[in-house]
């Protein structure tokens, strides 16, 4: 399998090595279900509509409205919020890698350290809390649930894209520390065992200063 | 005390001026009524008294205390103008869900607020999206009124209700007041307003025209008469007590009478008239009233 990849032109093999399969390996086909574009859009799509439901949604809605005037503080129903969705997106990493093992049960393959899948399913988690953060901050400025779930949609979507032409074509590798998914590698976590620590601290910092910020301004703002 | 005392109350949206420099106060055990048309301020100065909109100047104190503490909402039932009800959930199920915000404090009226409102347990069982705007409504109003809350602040509270409901509101409004409770109410139907209230404030283009007894306001108010004359129109309706104008055409005379309508009514009934129209007043002609202008 490795004669037939020296084969091919070498984009083709930087994508299949890189962005797809790792290299054809076991683990670094177990690594691309971690990196399927429908593995990643059920992610990013149940971090878009949380956040975008969280407070555009709910002025949207007019609901706002109703549960604002119960004696409830604007930060406890922002950090409910916030740690239900956080929840949420740690569960479906947790989903992830129950997937993972199960598939190894069923087709025989070798066991995977734990370690292994511990971190890539917490850089998943931290890829899709990244994308919740942003629209949650669109969300807290943002009067309707489509529009904002539009702009992250967007965002995601483009930073995809941006990664993987980055990656194939070297004059746009300069962009690539600027896409959020460039911090998100299952395929080395699992040839490699390495999780970046430079991917955890940008993911982690895009996290805290969206939601720190969305934070802030809901407490601020007037409702509608 | 005060249940609500608004001191220059002021809100600007951009360069758009919603409030400016408004004043008044509610006392313990008031009906008060908010009186103005659409696009008035009324809705944003409940909005601000609920601390969901920020004031740009001026200041809002309930019982004394800030306006923005959440525990202050505790003692407060708020029921806003358009609201949406999570449509997947049943009536009894949004009641208890919205009960759950005040644990500690029981839901003592909601039995008697489904009964005097009708809300059938069919309804209760339904999910709300089934349920029409008037039964929606209905909800809203128990959903703000459960708990026996010491302020009531209700935006347009009896609309999409039927006369017979609007009935029992009113009734249940004037219990509360028997219990010691207030009640701050916004409207642009004078009717409704004058039905239930003590005092009234009237505010339009954002800015505080009156705050006045019901019984002043109905003193001041210059009201329209229309009659249509079987015969020749008497000459001496201008010269009428109470009656400030008059315009003639034909055998259609208007007259604009303010205070005691009984004069008026006792000349016209000593001729034969055709057609007697005696419109319920409209918040223009408050207005008019107020700016010394009359039609």
């Amino acid at each position: 399998m490795n004669g037939a990849l020296q084969n091919i032109p070498p984009f083709m093999r930087a994508l299949i090595e890189q962005q797809f399969f790792g290299g054809l390996t076991q683990k670094g086909l177990l690594g691309f279900g971690w990196n399927h574009p429908i593995a990643l859009a059920i992610g990013t799509a149940v971090a878009l509509v949380f956040a975008s439901r969280a407070v555009a949604g709910e002025i949207e809605s007019g609901a706002m409205e109703l549960i604002l005037s119960q004696p409830i503080t604007r930060l406890n129903y922002f950090t409910g919020h916030v740690l239900f969705a956080l929840t949420s997106i740690a569960l479906m990493s947790l989903i992830g890698v129950c997937g993972t093992l199960i598939g190894i049960q069923v087709y025989s393959l070798a066991p995977l350290e734990g370690a292994i899948l511990f971190k890539v399913a917490f850089n998943f988690f931290l890829l899709h809390s990244t994308w919740y953060g942003i629209t949650l901050l669109f969300s807290v400025f943002g009067r309707e649930a489509g529009h904002v779930a539009f702009i992250g949609f967007l965002l995601a979507l483009v930073s995809y894209f941006v990664q993987v032409i980055a990656q194939l074509w070297t004059k746009a590798a300069f962009l690539l520390p600027y896409t959020v998914h460039t911090y998100y590698s299952p395929q080395k976590i699992f040839v490699n065992g390495e999780l970046k620590p430079i991917s955890v601290i940008v993911l982690l910092g895009l996290i805290v200063v969206s939601i720190g910020i969305a934070g802030w301004r809901f407490r601020k703002r007037d409702i509608p | 005390m005060y249940s609500v005392s608004i001191k220059n109350l002021t809100k600007h949206y951009g360069k758009i001026r919603a409030l400016h420099d408004v004043s008044f106060t509610v006392d313990e055990g008031e009906i008060f009524g908010y009186l103005g048309p659409n696009g008035a301020g009324k809705t944003t100065t409940l909005r601000i008294i609920m601390g969901l909109v920020y004031a740009s100047h001026g200041s809002v104190q309930i019982f004394g205390n800030d306006h923005q503490s959440s525990a202050i909402r505790n003692d407060i039932g708020y029921l806003p103008g358009e609201f949406h009800l999570y449509g997947n959930m049943t009536g009894q199920g949004l009641i208890e869900y919205f009960q759950q915000f005040r644990l500690q404090k029981p839901p003592v009226l909601r039995e008697q607020l489904l009964n005097a409102l009708d809300i059938q347990p069919s309804d209760l069982k339904r999910k709300v999206k089934f349920l029409s705007h008037g039964t929606k409504q209905k909800l809203g109003l128990v959903i703000a009124m459960q708990h026996d809350p010491k302020l009531l602040l209700l935006d347009e509270p009896t609309t999409g209700l039927d006369p017979l409901v609007q009935k029992s509101f009113r009734e249940i409004v004037l219990d509360r007041i028997n219990n010691r409770r207030t009640v701050f109410f916004s409207s642009h139907v004078l009717s409704e307003v004058e039905a239930v209230c003590s005092r009234v404030a009237i505010l339009r283009a954002g800015e505080l025209v009156a705050v006045e007894s019901i019984e002043n306001l109905r003193n001041k108010m210059v009201r329209r008469l229309q009659v249509r004359f079987h015969g020749s129109v008497p000459g001496n309706l201008a010269s009428v007590p109470g009656v400030t104008r008059s315009q003639i055409m034909g055998k259609e005379v208007t007259l604009w009478i303010r205070g005691d309508v009984n004069p008026i009514l006792r000349t016209i009934a000593q001729t034969e008239v055709e057609s007697f129209i005696f419109p319920e007043p409209e918040l223009e002609d408050i207005f008019l009233t107020y700016y010394n202008r009359e039609g």
